[in-house]
């Protein structure tokens, strides 16, 4: 860390009583914004209640019942987050942020705000630009206006879209300007404590022409008996030529539901790789469209997955080809154990414009258990006669040839399963080589194969 | 989740019998789970309010005698044993223990 | 004739099957559909009151229905269905002898080949005109031997227990808007039962062709194959080309029994103003293998997913199935296969053309239920696109809740290469040749397993097809 100061900045001292989501909250997120904020937010709202919550009928939710898991009625807004007493910080956090690594920046979010940033100077010098959402609506106003909810993740994407539009909090923005490149990955470390709550943040992440970053983030919180929402819109955008990694490792607690929407745009020769692990919470759903706008762009999307216990995972991706000479490579990986379930739903679309595409699509899941069970549907959509297009699926289990070569070196049976999974999933990770990624997710993952 | 006869779940107070006359479903909620109550000439039962081919709330459908046609694909229940008698579905759905006292309609979960 | 303007100008000059007869028939419902049309086909056919009462029921299920907002684009089918015919009774009964068969059907069944074939050792042949079988035959051998090859109404009238066994059990009203439909107004199609152990040597063959403008056909075919018999089965549709759409809506449910092996192959030529709409299901017991072998060449959209349910241990299903979809054509059609029982195994091989502005999609399920313990699965899908015009989809459902499983997907998508096409042509290939060439070796797999008559009317298809693409 260039910056040694990993100190919380207290939260600003206002009294806010829980508030439920409606119309007041709205209103009350609204106050002191701008009226083109204001009326993004009201607008989002009728689109919130105007939409229908998301059912099993649908092909979109087709593998999770989210009536079983969210309750509006039920939730609160989370606002700020409550620091202990004497000022510090919850101890899962402390442990998080004990293993962390070398970075240009760094955001703290506790539940619905931003607490603590720090970026290199030399970088903020070269008018690099990371600081909450809540100052850059007055800071940055005119990019916020150009890019925050509009064409990204706009509230007609979904019912949850549509109340992150509402309704969100806080978030973090970062910006890169031309030709600025950074070695060091930002960070975020996102702390959810307040049990019963609607966590609502976005992220937005610019990166001009030329430009070169990693962004990558960590969610976090203990076990919940309540149920709470955790909900993210998240905006990146490669302009011309620019290089951009962004990295979500989810490690909530039980009792959580991990929403999260993710749109990538990737305009001219950009490359725009993601990487969404998802390990925690008690159901995790996904939404991720990558768009490849300009000739030349490239994304790898990556996604990793291991559950336990009556986990629920659903990944809902898209590989929009929209110009030609794009390419998109998508390889989701997981395992599942004891009563754990996950979804794959992915679409590659070639339009018709988009000669020359080249775009693959694998999903593989191991079962670990009995009862665990997975659902893969990688689908094609091809409207130009020019491209190299495959996808595959597969779900099995574990590699009986590898098993019995370790056993046969004298490895328990254990071992040798903990090694093959930890081997089959390892792949993901070897296709995007941040070295402190890396090592934090092989733990936790390994974190979770002790417990098996 | 049982297929009843354990004998040690909790009772709970799901409906009032004229809520679910004879001939008709109706969806409960038993604590964390969601139920389809079927009322067959006064005798009810109680079954998973899940179609097990694609999770579709059975109380939807239709009962005829003692079975339960899923509105969704025909799929068609035994409602006293959850078997499943006719395509599209192929396996169970769990049954509870139902316990009429006076006009309450208790739930073994 | 604005029918030969319309053909020409859709390049469906050479769908061979698009003459028209002159219209002849005995009776036929109004257009549209309502509950006295569904009373009226049942009064026509003489039906027990069951019977009447499962299609008006059914009729309700598909008044509630919404129209599927999947697969293709069925946004003017409503309007159409106001404007068809749901029942043409061609003729007052069923023939045995095809010179009994009205000539003006007759000589239609002549110009598609059916005494032909019937020579060429087929166990026995059915033809349905407009909504009613006009003929089924089958050999002497294998009547004596107790195999039943009839109309379904005849299977509903001299089989009424075996029939009513196992009628709308493996695919329920309910099961989707047109088996719905289907129930409701099902006429025509084929009775089927094979006899323990009796293994027909050749194939039953039944011919399925719409000739009246604005008709609605729905067959109606119950397959039942007893333990350790084997039969193959294969229909051919053909319609004419008309200016107006013209709806095809089957359900057929077939019962392999345990040891028993049965084959299913459609070819669907229909003409391109054809919805074809069609549930197809087999239930597959213990032991037994069940092929589905779809050729889907013609219609405006078809809809069409023969499916297996492997409910016996060691049941094995295949589905192979070849789409072309030209200019104005969508095909979406795959297969499912579901895994029930242990040792099951199944494997799906699917291949799609699309050329013009014709588009192909696969759709398919595969399923592993818990308990399935050592199932396999295998699905290959191969597409291939002729212009950049052309369209293809893969929507392939994996379900897997059982661990001791394994499942396979795998798809490609490709286009006929440039430097394969340049090879041949400097070989002294015309282009088309080569085009033909290339589309034929893609095919092949599948193709081979056809019968001999249609694996080279297939090739025939092909060639006409690529005259006049430019890679």
């Amino acid at each position: 860390m260039s910056n040694p100061s990993h100190a919380l900045e207290a939260p600003i001292a206002e009294e806010e009583t829980p508030s439920s989501l409606d119309e007041d909250a709205v209103e009350r997120v609204s106050q002191g914004a701008p009226s083109w904020l204001s009326a993004r937010r009201k607008h989002a709202w009728s689109v919130f209640e105007d939409t229908p919550l998301p059912s099993m009928r649908s092909e979109e939710w087709r593998y999770t019942d989210v009536s079983r898991v969210v309750d509006f009625a039920d939730l609160q807004l989370a606002t700020h987050g409550a620091l202990a007493e004497d000022g510090s910080r919850p101890a899962g956090l402390a442990a998080a942020m004990d293993e962390d690594y070398a970075a240009s920046g760094h955001t703290v979010l506790m539940d619905g705000a931003v607490v603590h940033v720090d970026l290199e100077p030399a970088l903020a010098e070269q008018g690099v630009i990371l600081t909450s959402l809540k100052s850059a609506v007055h800071e940055h106003g005119d990019l916020l206006e150009e890019l925050l909810a509009t064409e990204v993740v706009p509230p007609e994407e979904g019912k949850f879209e549509a109340l992150n539009a509402a309704l969100w909090t806080d978030g973090v923005l970062l910006y890169v300007p031309a030709n600025v490149k950074l070695d060091l990955p930002i960070r975020a470390t996102r702390w959810v404590s307040d049990p019963g709550s609607a966590v609502c943040t976005r992220t937005l992440i610019v990166a001009e022409p030329g430009s070169q970053v990693s962004y990558v983030e960590e969610l976090l919180s203990e076990d919940f008996e309540r149920r709470t929402l955790v909900s993210s819109a998240v905006e990146v955008i490669a302009r011309d030529g620019a290089r951009v990694q962004y990295v979500s490792i989810q490690r909530l607690g039980r009792g959580t539901f991990c929403q999260s929407a993710q749109r990538t745009l990737a305009y001219r020769d950009s490359t725009l790789d993601t990487l969404n692990v998802n390990l925690g919470g008690s159901v995790s759903r996904l939404d991720l469209n990558a768009r490849l706008l300009g000739p030349g762009a490239h994304s790898d999307m990556l996604g990793l997955y291991f559950g336990d216990e009556d986990q629920h995972f659903d990944h809902n991706t898209s590989q929009d080809h929209v110009a030609p000479d794009t390419g998109s490579d998508l390889l989701y990986k997981g395992a599942l154990d004891e009563h754990s379930r996950a979804a794959f739903r992915g679409i590659i679309r070639v339009h018709p414009d988009a000669q020359r595409t080249d775009a693959y699509q694998t999903n593989r899941t191991l079962l670990l258990s009995e009862e665990a069970r997975a659902d893969s549907l990688p689908n094609l959509e091809i409207e130009a006669d020019d491209v190299k297009c495959s996808h595959g699926a597969s779900v099995g289990q574990l590699d009986s040839e590898a098993l019995f070569y370790l056993l046969s070196r004298g490895l328990s049976q254990q071992q040798a399963e903990r090694l093959v999974v930890l081997g089959f999933l390892g792949d993901v990770m070897s296709r995007l080589p941040l070295g402190g990624v890396v090592d934090k997710v092989t733990r936790a993952i390994e974190r979770k194969l002790k417990s098996v | 989740m049982s297929d009843g006869g354990e004998g040690d779940g909790e009772w709970i107070r799901v409906a009032d019998l004229d809520e679910c006359p004879p001939g008709s479903l109706l969806e409960v909620e038993a604590g964390q789970e969601l139920l389809v109550l079927a009322n067959v000439d006064g005798d009810v039962y109680a079954l998973e309010n899940r179609c097990s081919h694609q999770d579709l709330p059975l109380s939807d459908g239709e009962l005829e005698g003692d079975r339960l046609e899923c509105l969704y694909h025909g799929a068609r229940f035994d409602v006293c044993t959850g078997k499943a008698m006719e395509l599209p579905a192929v396996k169970p759905v769990a049954t509870y223990v139902v316990e009429l006292r006076g006009r309450d309609i208790f739930v073994q979960i | 004739m604005p029918e030969n303007e319309l053909v020409k100008g859709l390049g469906l000059d050479e769908y061979q099957y698009g003459f028209v007869d002159d219209e002849a028939h005995v009776f036929r419902t109004r257009p549209g559909l309502d509950e006295d049309i569904v009373r009226q086909i049942s009064k026509h056919k003489d039906e027990p009151e069951w019977m009447l009462e499962f299609r008006l029921k059914a009729l309700k299920i598909y008044e509630r229905k919404p129209m599927p907002t999947w697969g293709g684009d069925l946004s003017d089918l409503e309007a159409t269905l106001d404007e068809i015919y749901f029942y043409v009774k061609p003729q007052d009964h069923m023939e045995r002898s095809w010179d009994d068969v009205p000539d003006t059907i007759k000589t239609t069944f002549e110009r598609l080949g059916i005494p032909d074939a019937e020579q060429k050792l087929l166990a026995g042949v059915g033809a349905q005109y407009e909504s009613e079988m006009v003929y089924h035959s089958l050999k002497e051998e294998w009547s004596s031997q107790g195999v039943i090859f009839d109309s379904i109404e005849d299977g509903l009238k001299n089989h009424p227990e075996l029939f009513r066994e196992h009628f709308a059990t493996i695919i329920p009203a309910a099961d989707n808007k047109f088996a719905a439909l289907n129930s409701a107004v099902w006429s025509g199609g084929s009775f089927v039962y094979v006899p323990r152990g009796v293994e027909l040597k050749t194939p039953l063959q039944a011919y399925f062709r719409v000739n009246q403008e604005r008709m609605g056909q729905f067959e109606r075919t119950l397959i039942i194959i007893d333990e350790g018999a084997q039969a193959h089965y294969i229909e051919g549709c053909t319609a004419p080309v008309y200016s107006t759409e013209s709806f095809h809506s089957g359900v057929i449910e077939i019962v392999l029994k345990k040891d028993a092996r049965f084959r299913y192959t459609t070819i669907q030529n229909w003409s391109n103003n054809m919805y074809n709409l069609v549930t197809q299901r087999a239930v597959v017991n213990e032991n037994a293998t069940m092929e589905w072998l779809d050729g889907n060449l013609g219609s405006k959209l078809t809809m069409k997913y023969p499916s297996c349910y492997l409910m016996g241990e060691g049941a094995h299903g295949e589905i192979m199935s070849i789409a072309y979809a030209s200019d104005g054509q969508h095909q979406d059609t795959g297969g499912k296969v579901v895994h029930v029982a242990p040792n099951t195994t199944s494997s799906i091989i699917s291949k799609s053309i699309s050329k013009g502005h014709g588009r192909s999609s696969y759709r398919g399920l595969c399923k592993v239920y818990e308990g399935a313990i050592n199932a396999r699965s295998n699905v290959e899908c191969d597409a291939l696109l002729i212009d950049e015009t052309s369209r293809t989809d893969t929507y392939p459902y994996i379900e897997i809740e059982e661990k001791r499983s394994s499942v396979g997907h795998e798809a490609t998508v490709s286009r006929v290469g440039d430097a394969q096409l340049f090879y041949l042509m400097s070989r002294g290939l015309t282009q088309e040749e080569a085009m033909a060439l290339i589309v034929r070796g893609f095919i092949e797999p599948i193709a081979k397993e056809l019968p001999l008559e249609y694996a080279v009317e297939l090739n025939r298809l092909i060639e006409l097809e690529m005259e006049g693409s430019v890679g």
